[in-house]
């Protein structure tokens, strides 16, 4: 058994120590993996409708930012070339979908870089017999941020097990090897982006579905980065922050988010220390929490 | 007529072994409530394909005796949506289990249980478990959600017992409708972390409880009472909790932790207490003592 984290450890030190233990931070100086979080006070109005503009501007500056580009379409174009076949792995969950807007302006982009809108498919349960799956020479990877019963939370890499075989067989140990979904041949080698959509985030699961309205919160953010592991390490950070505020420190940790560290430490897809994360925060930073 | 009759008697078995209680039941659920009304067809799932219908949270019924499960979707106004699910759980026990692991919201009056907030409503009643919730405007769809419950919990024509263990509990400074019975680390997590490895041993041959008790009458302490299946596992689990929780407790089996208040935990045999957030280690042992007097009554 390896040592446990315990509700004593978050009597004992802050959280950021317990996130630590959980994802293995260190202070190394290696080449840092780039997250950028972007949000906008106006991108959801007073009953949370998306602003498609703005939202499609929040995407293009993340991804610019991200890339080191000054136009968002030079910035999709070093992603995918013209005649690639281009999976958008999205997520249909009926309690919170990624939005349609969000596909739309990522489908929009990818267009813009010169590929053909017959080569581009958007999918969720069905991505194993989708065609343009099956050929997809690149993958990108889009979702809305929310807790999860035995995982902690749904992140980018949750959102592979669609390509698994066999879903049961990646919840044992809090789904631990989350990160192989990565390594599947439909797969390996062909994510070219990680949007992480925290627009309106859900930091606490309840009932059969995992889901209340109450526990969704007008975040206005996306989260993006081409490490998902980075990508979810952050994204963790921010479910915990709002967790702490709002449900108190006994809480503050979802279900123990194993699969972080491992996809890091044993599958070696990307880094889940905070420490070798670039964080870039750009626009609105009011509640920001990280 | 002797054939006809085991006919008849192995009809009834297989309807029974998969899932006819519930199969039945939902017949007589209306497909109308005020002005929601059932869409779509009414779809079944077992044990094996229970992960078609829901992500992640299966297993938090798989670790209880979860045999099948109706869930319906009704449409209302504004294009608002409810699901009802009804869980046959295999026993009231179970039932009452996996409503149990979830304590969050005031009871209203449905079933044998229940507990409703914001567009989601729980209950239980015999061996079913129900959850109803609201996707879209919850306000728009509570009306609806409680009257829909009110008419499932009508269609269950029978109540069943808690689980026995509840009886163990001391009933002085108890806290009511605050206590979770759970076999599974994944259930009592869910209710109340201890850990992120299972080091209470725990196991589908595990009866546990989590209990709240005010001490002294104010301070609320937690009792964690488990039933394993033998001794041996028990002084396993009072092991590998002490030293991954308090290992500084060494023999003592005690341990005054860093917001101040005492963790102490004892075995007797294949019975383990735990007492959490206790102001003091007399008030501890006292409840402890309690509950195995009272296992001693059996």
């Amino acid at each position: 058994m390896t040592k446990p984290i315990t509700r004593r450890d978050f009597m004992r030190d802050s959280s950021y120590a317990v996130l630590g233990a959980a994802i293995g931070l260190s202070l190394g100086e290696e080449k840092k993996s780039r997250v950028v979080l972007i949000r906008h006070k106006d991108v959801l109005d007073a009953n949370s409708n998306i602003n498609e503009k703005i939202l499609q501007k929040m995407l293009d500056e993340a991804v610019m930012t991200l890339l080191d580009q000054d136009d968002p379409v030079k910035a999709f174009q070093t992603l995918v070339k013209p005649g690639e076949i281009v999976g958008i792995k999205t997520n249909f969950w009926s309690y919170l979908p990624t939005p349609k807007e969000l596909e739309n302006a990522i489908k929009r982009r990818v267009m813009d870089a010169g590929v053909k809108e017959e080569n581009i498919g958007i999918d969720d349960h069905g991505v194993k017999e989708n065609p343009i799956f099956q050929k997809s020479t690149s993958l990108i990877n889009v979702r809305p941020l929310r807790t999860h019963y035995l995982a902690g939370i749904s992140g980018c890499m949750k959102n592979y097990i669609m390509f698994a075989e066999s879903q049961p067989e990646y919840h044992p140990n809090s789904c631990a090897n989350l990160g192989k979904l990565f390594y599947l041949p439909i797969v390996k080698g062909k994510t070219r982006l990680n949007v992480l959509c925290t627009l309106t985030p859900q930091f606490h699961g309840r009932g059969p579905h995992h889901f209340s309205r109450r526990y969704v919160w007008n975040y206005k953010g996306l989260l993006v980065g081409q490490d998902p592991v980075a990508v979810d390490a952050v994204a963790l950070r921010l479910i915990m922050a709002k967790r702490a505020e709002q449900l108190g420190k006994a809480k503050e940790l979802p279900p123990i988010p194993k699969h972080i560290e491992i996809a890091d430490k044993v599958h070696k897809l990307g880094t889940s220390d905070l420490a070798k994360i670039e964080l870039i925060k750009l626009g609105w930073k009011e509640d920001i929490l990280i | 007529m002797m054939k006809q009759i085991k006919i008849l008697i192995f009809f009834f078995l297989i309807l029974s072994c998969n899932g006819g209680r519930v199969d039945s039941l939902f017949k007589s659920i209306p497909k109308q409530i005020l002005e929601w009304k059932a869409v779509e067809k009414d779809v079944f799932y077992n044990r094996k394909t229970l992960y078609d219908y829901m992500d992640g949270g299966a297993e938090m019924y798989l670790a209880y005796n979860f045999q099948r499960v109706f869930t319906r979707r009704y449409q209302g106004p504004e294009d608002n949506e409810i699901t009802l699910d009804v869980y046959d759980m295999g026993s009231s026990p179970e039932a009452f289990g996996i409503f149990s692991c979830d304590r969050e919201d005031p009871d209203v009056g449905i079933g044998q249980g229940s507990g409703y907030g914001t567009g989601l409503l729980r209950f239980w009643k015999d061996r079913y478990f129900v959850s109803i919730i609201a996707i879209g405007d919850d306000k728009i769809a509570e009306p609806a959600i409680l009257e829909l419950g009110k008419a499932v919990a009508s269609a269950i024509d029978s109540t069943g017992p808690e689980p026995p263990i509840l009886n163990w509990l001391p009933e002085t400074g108890l806290i009511k409708n605050r206590t979770s019975f759970f076999h599974s680390d994944i259930s009592l997590n869910n209710r109340f972390f201890i850990a992120s490895e299972n080091i209470l041993q725990l196991s589908d041959k595990t009866n546990g409880v989590l209990a709240e008790f005010l001490a002294y009458g104010k301070k609320k302490s937690y009792l964690l009472l488990i039933e394993y299946e033998d001794a041996a596992r028990a002084k396993l689990a009072y092991e590998t909790f002490v030293n991954s929780y308090m290992p500084e407790a060494g023999d003592t089996g005690s341990v005054q932790t860093e917001n101040g208040k005492w963790t102490v935990v004892k075995t007797d045999q294949n019975i383990l207490t735990i007492v959490l957030e206790a102001p003091k280690v007399d008030w501890a042992q006292t409840l402890q003592t309690e509950v195995m007097s009272k296992i001693n009554e059996r």
